[in-house]
């Protein structure tokens, strides 16, 4: 509170508690804000989800849907035309359906030459139909996609969605109160083809130039408002799984998330998040720790998957465009009887809720746009996750602060001033000190920390992280030479590149200089607070997650005198290699998911998983530009590399160290 | 007794005068590429008298409200339409009136007019009091003057056009509704209670895809010789209705308007209705009763059949019954058409892109006029374009940057268009931060830009529908081969979300300040309000202070809150 009062007073006191406590109080502000994050899932301590937008007015409308009769027979007809197009979208049933309905109905076609390995090249066939909206002059339009999956996809097929869709735009066709065009939009090759739809609508290239050719579109609906995504398994939905987690972690609006679960409780779907229902109101029975558990379970699936930036759906990939986008996943009941569907059901849900995106006056802004779900009923805001990341990041950032006081206190006064607590004198007895060693200790002038070595470490760091970002193309093209495939050569080129990256402390001059290493530590310390705040921004739960793996391997790295120590830093610090940390997760993923085989096959397969998985985060990025790998090549791995070179830092420096300095000096 | 007689036969001369006009009125139905039918209104005024002199103090059938207006602001030609929803051209056709979505208001001025700005921005603002429109919101900042796009329509005494007498604006934004369409149609003679304007049911009209209604006002010439001028007035209102609303595709009268026809206005020369039964060859249907006339009309190497009804009370009721099967028809596309969006995202930059399809066997000259409000800059640098993937050289080009907050952007073309080509026009603009209060309450809304608006001479007469330039009535346009049909297509309108604020925003700047200088508050208090004393230090430990302190409380002590706070003051010293 003192914001008019003198900076400089009692700051020595404070400086002087902060290099006291400060390893104290980093383990504490590190365990508060996990348990602030933990407590988040607890129903007391976040908010019940709302409507902001009261344009939207949800469900105010009677249904009229009831062409049931007509999507059940859609589907029919369609099962039998997939039989003839055992690989593609039937286009001519499709484009006809769509002609007959009387839309405006166009193809789409994209290209994609795979950047890694030997050229490659893709092509791709979206069909899309536009119902323009009376008396409107096409200015905004809403999208309702599916994915389609031939019956070769190995996937679960979404053909009652195109049923549905084309039933659904039958009737909407007819009716006059639409203000905006519907976009009904069929894609090939799951977000592949919706990337390149959108590229195309917008006329924009979103990755690397040259990999996904997007093609032309013919026709067009103006700004698109909102999208709605169709991904039903089955003609009778049991329930309705709605996800929301998009490219590099965007969320929806929470509005529209609202409004898909407010339309699927109307209709008497039971919707779920994260494929878990809601805990249901009657059962009391269960104490506060199992509700607990249970939202943090949900809470942690949700973190999990936005963790990653890649989309768990088509409408992960509206998000960029500023288009508010969801995906309505329909599941059957666990034992199907009979032929029976619920369309109608269906049909009302998307009737309800695009007529609620039709009544939209604005774009959606009203509500978060950043938001965790512990359930589909609860949400918990930025203002609320925030501060536990910040607590996290804090420990670096005090961590940074209180070395750099010890630092720059000199050790002797500090030593001899320990018992005074006036400042004044502390001063007299530094120059005291200063002024008796200057005459015979040029090392204390030779101590100073040299700012253009440790610059050039860092730049010099930072330019093999971009590197590292750039070598794909040539690490693949050189594999293939040897006969390696991509997916290997590219795993074994990043180890070989990990592991000479390892011996980089070896090549710095400076190793020997404690003050130059202890400000290494503090720049590295800095630079990953900086970083985690940043990422959890934009990114939360990708954010958290980094925040909770490095932050206190991280804290653990102190010179010490214990060479043990030491040697358990290093090795606790190479496990936090991404490298180490990503083989490590898909090991352990896949030896949970894929139990009763032997030892040796699972390790196999979680290796081959490993590699794929950053193929496919490397293709992603120039696709899609997924800066998951970017942000880990570029920051993450130079980061770890900064920390690396502050492991080899020499233990404090003792006057004995000094003195055989100083006496080979004289020598 | 004398005098009033003599007063009454000067009325009456007065009145002859003013009887020098005509009136006509004419609803043309066609029915367009698979599902839609187009109904066109078209009601004509011409009044034989001098332009120039006329002082429309008495007026017959030509309506006073407007004359008044025109005469005021020294207006020699007005066109003004307002629209809902988008003419389809590469489905549709062209249509008998052009119109932008929205609404359109040009005008050229007398050439003898002192202050055309200020004229313009009055006569915007009467015609926006004439027919409840939003027309007030033009204004210079969002007006143009088109140098190639506009010709006068009617006749003119000078032999170069001089532009600068021409303002053109639109409101893409513009809702249109009944309350646009009431005041219009007290401006017809018979208002709405005889004739064809009685179908003007408003809950009919507004079931339609596209409606617009449309005055246009303009001298012509009084016969061939075009010695004298008549004043002409041209009101219509055109409706493009879709069977899969209407439930059917056999329509009617009854079903189109919701009621019958109700004889002619007594007032009208002439009252007809026509049906475009050109598309009976593909899809026949049976008209019900049968037409007074068949006529065929040659235009160009084009041929059309119309049937013609004359409305004199006996019919009150036309009707057309598809006879078999509805057949999917293939679509044969205008020779020009085109439509423009936006590229790009976030909020930084952005494009626009007009395409031009050029369907044609022949290359066309087009004349494109895009202006752009005054915070959509773009930059002329970035303008390509390209043309079946070659880049193609504009003829002529013509751009006005704009001022902020003072000119719109204006940008026209002329291009030559390959045969049966593709061209695609691209330009770059920046979103602009405006000042806060220039958002409108629905900020997040979005900002329009308004149609671009593409003019050529046709030499074909296909899906061609619109009157010669010397016509005034639908009867005009049969059999008016001409060397070149004008085509003014209009594109869509496009909306760009420009930077918003969030404007929830001042009430947490308050909340922020009210802290701050709540904060800020406390100290400057204390510094101002209390004395520094001097006061030994104490030694004692810190729990043995807490101790005190606790036990001074407890006692009640009144000096301990000073010396404690000496004690702060002496360390701070």
């Amino acid at each position: 509170m003192g914001l008019l009062t003198d900076p400089s007073a009692g700051q020595g006191k404070l400086t002087k508690a902060l290099v006291k406590y400060h390893p104290k109080l980093t383990v504490l502000l590190y365990i508060a804000g996990i348990i602030w994050f933990c407590l988040l899932a607890y129903s007391p301590l976040n908010a019940g989800t709302y409507f902001s937008e009261n344009a939207l007015l949800p469900g105010l409308v009677t249904s009229k849907f009831r062409d049931d009769t007509l999507a059940k027979q859609y589907y029919d007809e369609l099962q039998y035309e997939m039989k003839k197009y055992n690989n593609s979208i039937p286009y001519p049933w499709i484009l006809a359906k769509f002609r007959q309905i009387g839309l405006d109905t166009y193809t789409h076609n994209f290209t994609l030459n795979y950047p890694l390995g030997r050229s490659q090249k893709f092509t791709g066939k979206n069909v899309y139909a536009i119902l323009r909206a009376a008396r409107a002059a096409s200015t905004e339009a809403l999208v309702m996609s599916v994915p389609f999956r031939p019956p070769s996809n190995i996937h679960l097929t979404t053909s009652p969605s195109v049923a549905i869709m084309l039933a659904f735009a039958k009737f909407a066709n007819k009716e006059k109160y639409w203000s905006k065009d519907i976009i009904f939009l069929i894609t090939e090759h799951e977000q592949l083809g919706v990337q390149a739809w959108l590229e195309a609508y917008h006329n924009v290239a979103c990755g690397q130039e040259g990999i996904l050719e997007h093609g032309d579109l013919q026709g067009r609906g103006g700004a698109i408002q909102a999208a709605i995504n169709l991904e039903f398994h089955h003609i009778n939905i049991a329930k309705m799984d709605i996800k929301v987690e998009g490219l590099n972690g965007q969320l929806p609006n929470l509005d529209l998330f609202n409004l898909a679960t407010r339309m699927c409780t109307k209709e008497g779907i039971p919707h779920t998040f994260k494929n878990r229902e809601n805990q249901k109101k009657d059962d009391r029975g269960r104490g506060p720790y199992d509700e607990w558990c249970y939202s943090f379970r949900t809470l942690m699936a949700m973190v999990a998957s936005q963790a990653t930036g890649i989309p768990n759906g088509n409408h992960g990939l509206f998000h960029r465009f500023g288009i508010q986008a969801l995906t309505l996943e329909g599941f059957p009941a666990k034992q199907v009887r009979g032929n029976h569907s619920n369309f109608i059901t269906i049909g009302r849900i998307l009737e309800g809720i695009f007529r609620s995106l039709n009544n939209l006056l604005e774009r959606f802004h009203q509500s978060y746009f950043f938001y965790l779900l512990p359930s589909s009923e609860r949400f918990i805001s930025i203002g609320l996750y925030m501060p536990a990341m910040c607590l996290i990041a804090g420990a670096l950032f005090i961590k940074a602060c209180g070395t750099w006081c010890k630092l720059q206190q000199n050790p002797l006064s500090s030593s001899d001033s320990q018992d005074n607590d006036d400042n004044e004198d502390s001063k007299t007895s530094m120059k005291k000190a200063s002024g008796d060693h200057s005459s015979n200790d040029d090392t204390q002038e030779e101590e100073n920390f040299d700012i253009v070595q440790i610059g050039s470490i860092f730049l010099l760091t930072h330019t093999i992280g971009i590197v590292l970002m750039n070598s794909p193309t040539n690490i693949t093209r050189f594999g293939s030479a040897y006969g390696f495939n991509t997916e290997l050569s590219i795993y074994i080129g990043f180890i070989i590149f990990s592991l000479v990256l390892l011996i980089a402390p070896a090549f710095v001059t400076i190793r020997s200089s404690y003050k130059s290493m202890t400000v290494i530590n503090i720049l590295s310390l800095l630079e990953l607070g900086t970083t985690l705040i940043c990422l959890s921004m934009y990114n939360f739960s990708l954010g958290f997650l980094a925040g909770t793996l490095y932050v206190p391997l991280a804290l653990l790295i102190v010179p010490s005198n214990c060479r043990l120590c030491s040697w358990v830093q290093k090795i606790l610090w190479l496990l936090a290699h991404p490298l180490v940390v990503l083989t490590t997760t898909v090991l352990i993923y896949t030896f949970i998911s894929i139990t009763g085989e032997p030892f040796k096959e699972n390790m196999l397969r979680g290796l081959v998983a490993t590699q794929q998985a950053i193929v496919f985060g490397i293709v992603d990025s120039m696709i899609y530009s997924n800066w998951l790998y970017s942000v880990i090549t570029c920051v993450m791995i130079p980061n770890w590399l900064c920390f690396w070179i502050a492991l080899f830092c020499p233990s404090k420096p003792k006057s004995d160290d000094k003195q055989v300095a100083a006496s080979k000096k004289n020598d | 007794m004398k005098a009033i007689l003599l007063l009454s036969i000067i009325g009456c001369i007065n009145c002859v005068d003013s009887l020098s006009d005509t009136f006509t009125e004419e609803l043309f139905l066609k029915p367009l590429y698979s599902k839609q039918i187009y109904a066109h209104l078209h009601f004509s005024t011409k009044w034989d008298t001098d332009y120039v002199i006329e002082s429309f103090r008495h007026t017959h059938l030509f309506p006073r409200a407007l004359g008044e207006i025109i005469e005021r602001h020294n207006v020699q030609e007005l066109h003004l339409s307002l629209t809902a929803g988008l003419w389809r051209y590469e489905t549709w056709g062209y249509p008998i009136v052009d119109a932008a979505p929205g609404a359109e208001l040009w005008a050229w001025f007398k050439p003898d007019t002192q202050d055309v700005d200020k004229n313009w921005k009055e006569l915007a603002s009467s015609l926006s009091g004439l027919i409840c429109a939003s027309l007030n919101f033009i204004d210079v900042p969002n007006s143009i003057s088109p140098e190639y796009s506009f010709r006068p329509s009617g006749v003119v005494n000078q032999p170069f056009v001089n532009s600068s007498f021409l303002r053109y604006s639109a409101l893409p934004r513009e809702i249109v509704c009944i309350e646009n369409l009431t005041p219009w149609k007290k401006l017809l003679p018979c208002e709405s209670r005889k004739g064809l304007a009685s179908l003007l049911n408003s809950l009919r009209i507004y079931n339609t895809r596209y409606h617009s209604v449309a005055i246009h006002l303009r001298p012509v010439c009084r016969d061939a010789e075009c010695e004298l001028t008549s004043l002409e007035v041209q009101q219509s209102v055109a409706l493009v209705y879709d069977y899969g609303i209407l439930g059917t595709r056999n329509w009617s009268i009854r079903q189109l308007f919701g009621q019958g026809l109700f004889g002619s206005c007594p007032l009208a020369k002439s009252s007809t209705v026509y049906v475009d039964i050109t598309s009976n060859s593909s899809s026949p249907f049976l008209l019900i009763p049968d037409p007074d006339e068949y006529v065929t009309s040659k235009r160009g190497a084009y041929t059309s059949t119309f049937a013609k009804y004359d409305i004199n009370g006996d019919i009150d009721h036309i009707s057309a019954t598809y006879i078999g099967k509805q057949n999917v028809l293939i679509n044969s596309p205008p020779p020009l058409h085109a439509n423009q969006y936006l590229t790009g995202y976030g909020q930084e930059r952005g494009g626009i892109v007009i395409k031009l399809y050029n369907n044609h066997w022949e290359s066309l000259d087009v004349v494109v006029l895009q202006s752009l409000p005054w915070y959509v800059p773009i930059y002329l640098h970035t303008l390509k374009i390209q043309s079946n993937g070659k880049q193609l050289k504009p003829l002529v080009l013509k751009y006005i940057p704009g001022k902020l907050r003072k000119r719109p952007y204006y940008l026209e073309l002329v291009l030559r268009l390959p045969p049966q080509s593709t061209t695609s026009i691209s330009v770059d603009f920046e979103h602009v931060f405006l000042k806060w209060t220039e958002y409108p309450p629905d900020a997040s809304h979005g900002f329009y830009i308004g149609s671009t608006i593409i003019s050529s001479m046709l030499n074909v007469a296909r899906n061609f529908t619109a009157l010669p330039q010397d016509g005034l009535t639908i009867a005009d346009s049969f059999n008016a081969s001409r060397s070149g049909y004008l085509v003014q297509v209009r594109t869509e309108v496009m909306v760009i979300t420009l930077p918003t604020p969030d404007f929830s925003m001042p009430y947490n700047v308050i909340c922020l300040a009210c802290t701050v200088v709540a904060l800020a508050f406390g100290p400057l208090h204390n510094i101002t309000t209390k004395r520094l004393i001097l006061k030994p230090q104490s030694d004692e430990k810190l729990l043995v202070r807490i101790k005190n302190k606790i036990l001074r409380v407890i006692k009640g002590d009144t000096n301990s809150k000073s010396s404690d706070d000496s004690t702060a003051a002496t360390s701070e010293k």
